[in-house]
């Protein structure tokens, strides 16, 4: 691997990265407070207030006519959108710095001007990007154990399921990333780039959350990302959701290497 | 042997010629001029040496590997200074010399350094707070650093002042001198004549002229001034087929030379003429006439 390749990329991702890491561990600590003191209020108000609990199953993907169990009130802070947001926001920023973003800034000429090949350029945005990646999720559940840890832990999930769900949610984000570098590799324009992963995830939150209320949605959820990412189950079963991961995985990774493709085989300078 | 080689080498960018039908061959060591106007096609032909577009018609090779196949094999021993030259804004001159070091595996801050020096350039100054001319000089200094084997300028007096240009072409001729191969691009016909010994000229993406300096002064036109003896203009009316006239004024003529001087001096030798004055081959004319459109080329 190309050490100055990787140092670009670095130099030009850490910011953003911490930046978004840090509003992630922020909002998880607070949503990790603000659920534990309020989930008496919660689950009281949830039978009564159908519109509410039917906003929690959704987001929850969870199925069934029962109550609001802790397990549904501890997971919310993994599918709440504010976290979603920021997540997918790091991915599409990142997703799209090489090529559109270096084609639309008028820097691709010099970037391609150097010897490495294409293919080792995409491989090391890629290794920068996962490890930004993980670096903005696990700031994440720092946060959602620091919120736990100030308000007594009382919604805490043991490490080995905090693992899986963490599993989970960078499953999803390399999926995000997927679309985005197939968008960003067949594009000359950043915002075209971001504009249609962007409005992928829209769609993929808009299916999700329509499946339970209308039928011809149900039936397509499947084409949604959502479907694949079940923070509720993991904590309330304890088991590996394997067919969900390897759906997310191998969506990413189909998606990544189709931009591959393109980008090394595609005309590239500024316009 | 020829660094540069392309055959019948079209691209186009859907129904639009880039450039068309280009066969062209650059030898090692020379410091060749790629002339042409605005839009003539210089900057596509640069773009498919260095891999950067596919090629639709016709083959590129650059110290004989496929331009599109071989790119990045071929970019380790080529300096690319881009017409239109964007730098990472975040970068100084000494940021960029270490990553640019990094990503060829080398080192270019010695050489950088003494460059920096030459060209009058602080290093410390991040991108972004650069003028033109200071990114230009520090896009010239990464395109150098590595002491590449082909130096591919397009475009790289822009933005320099006259002292800096005259530093640049010192520096190239040095260049060139130690067997470097400078490819350098440009629509100004000066700058080239006062650097290159080759030339090809592009318009309307076609090379309609390949020639050494030399070659093409000899093409060129020269511009001949005749003095008739009194009242001797009058009854020679016609000048002869190898001289185009210009202008009459009373027993002056000024003419254009179509042909060799020793028809002239041929024809003269039987003429009424008081005196003749034959002008410097004027490569100016000759290349107006090749950026003309619509005309045939001489």
């Amino acid at each position: 691997m190309n050490r100055g390749l990787l140092t670009k990329a670095l130099r030009e991702c850490w910011l953003g990265t911490l930046v978004l890491g840090v509003a992630l561990l922020i909002v998880e600590a607070l949503l990790a407070v603000a659920l534990l003191r309020f989930q008496d209020l919660v689950s009281a108000l949830g039978p009564h207030i159908p519109a509410l609990q039917y906003a929690l199953r959704v987001m929850l993907g969870a199925t069934g006519t029962g109550g609001l169990s802790p397990e549904m009130i501890g997971a919310i802070a993994w599918v709440h959108p504010v976290p979603l947001a920021l997540v997918w926001a790091h991915a599409l920023i990142h997703c799209t710095r090489v090529p559109a973003g270096e084609v639309d800034r008028g820097t691709i000429d010099i970037l391609l001007g150097l010897p490495v090949s294409r293919w080792r350029l995409w491989w090391a945005e890629v290794l920068v990007w996962l490890a930004a990646g993980v670096t903005v999720l696990f700031l994440g559940q720092i946060g959602n154990a620091l919120g736990n840890l100030a308000a007594s832990g009382g919604l805490s999930t043991d490490p080995r399921r905090l693992a899986m769900i963490f599993v989970n949610a960078f499953s999803l984000y390399f999926a995000v990333g997927g679309v985005t570098w197939l968008a960003s590799a067949a594009s000359d324009r950043r915002g075209r780039a971001i504009a249609v992963p962007f409005a992928f995830v829209l769609g993929s939150f808009l299916l999700a959350f329509l499946a339970p209320l209308w039928s011809p949605a149900e039936r397509v959820a499947f084409l949604s990302l959502l479907h694949y990412y079940v923070p509720l189950a993991i904590i309330r079963d304890g088991v590996w959701p394997v067919r969900d991961l390897i759906v997310l995985l191998a969506c990413g990774a189909a998606l990544w290497t189709a931009g591959g493709f393109i980008f090394a085989r595609r005309d590239l300078s500024t316009v | 042997m020829d660094i540069i080689f392309t055959e019948s080498l079209t691209r186009q960018y859907g129904k639009r010629i880039g450039i068309e039908a280009m066969s062209l061959a650059v030898p090692e060591g020379s410091l060749f001029g790629f002339l042409g106007p605005n839009g003539a096609g210089k900057t596509t032909t640069i773009r498919v040496l260095l891999g950067f577009l596919r090629p639709t018609r016709g083959r590129a090779s650059v110290f004989g590997l496929d331009c599109w196949r071989g790119s990045s094999r071929i970019k380790a021993e080529v300096g690319y200074l881009p017409g239109d030259l964007r730098l990472y804004p975040w970068m100084n001159g000494a940021e960029a010399l270490r990553l640019f070091g990094s990503i060829r595996r080398c080192d270019l801050e010695r050489e950088g350094c003494e460059l920096a020096e030459r060209f009058d350039l602080d290093l410390a100054v991040r991108v972004r707070n650069m003028s033109r001319g200071m990114r230009q000089k520090l896009g010239l200094i990464l395109a150098m650093a590595h002491r590449p084997r082909l130096l591919v300028l397009d475009e790289p007096t822009a933005s320099l002042d006259p002292l800096m240009q005259e530093q640049l072409r010192l520096h190239l001729r040095a260049l060139a001198g130690a067997g470097h191969t400078i490819f350098f691009s440009s629509h100004t016909l000066s700058e080239v004549e006062q650097l290159c010994d080759r030339v090809a000229i592009l318009r309307e993406g076609r090379l309609v002229a390949d020639a050494t300096l030399d070659e093409l002064r000899r093409r060129s036109r020269r511009e001949v001034m005749i003095r008739w003896k009194s009242g001797a203009a009058d009854a020679a009316r016609e000048p002869p087929p190898f001289l185009e006239l210009q202008k009459r004024d009373g027993e002056n003529w000024t003419c254009l030379l179509a042909g060799p001087a020793t028809e002239l001096v041929r024809w003269a030798a039987s003429q009424p003429i008081e005196d003749l004055a034959i002008g410097e081959p004027d490569l100016d004319v000759l290349f107006r006439q090749y950026y003309r459109q619509g005309r045939e080329t001489p």
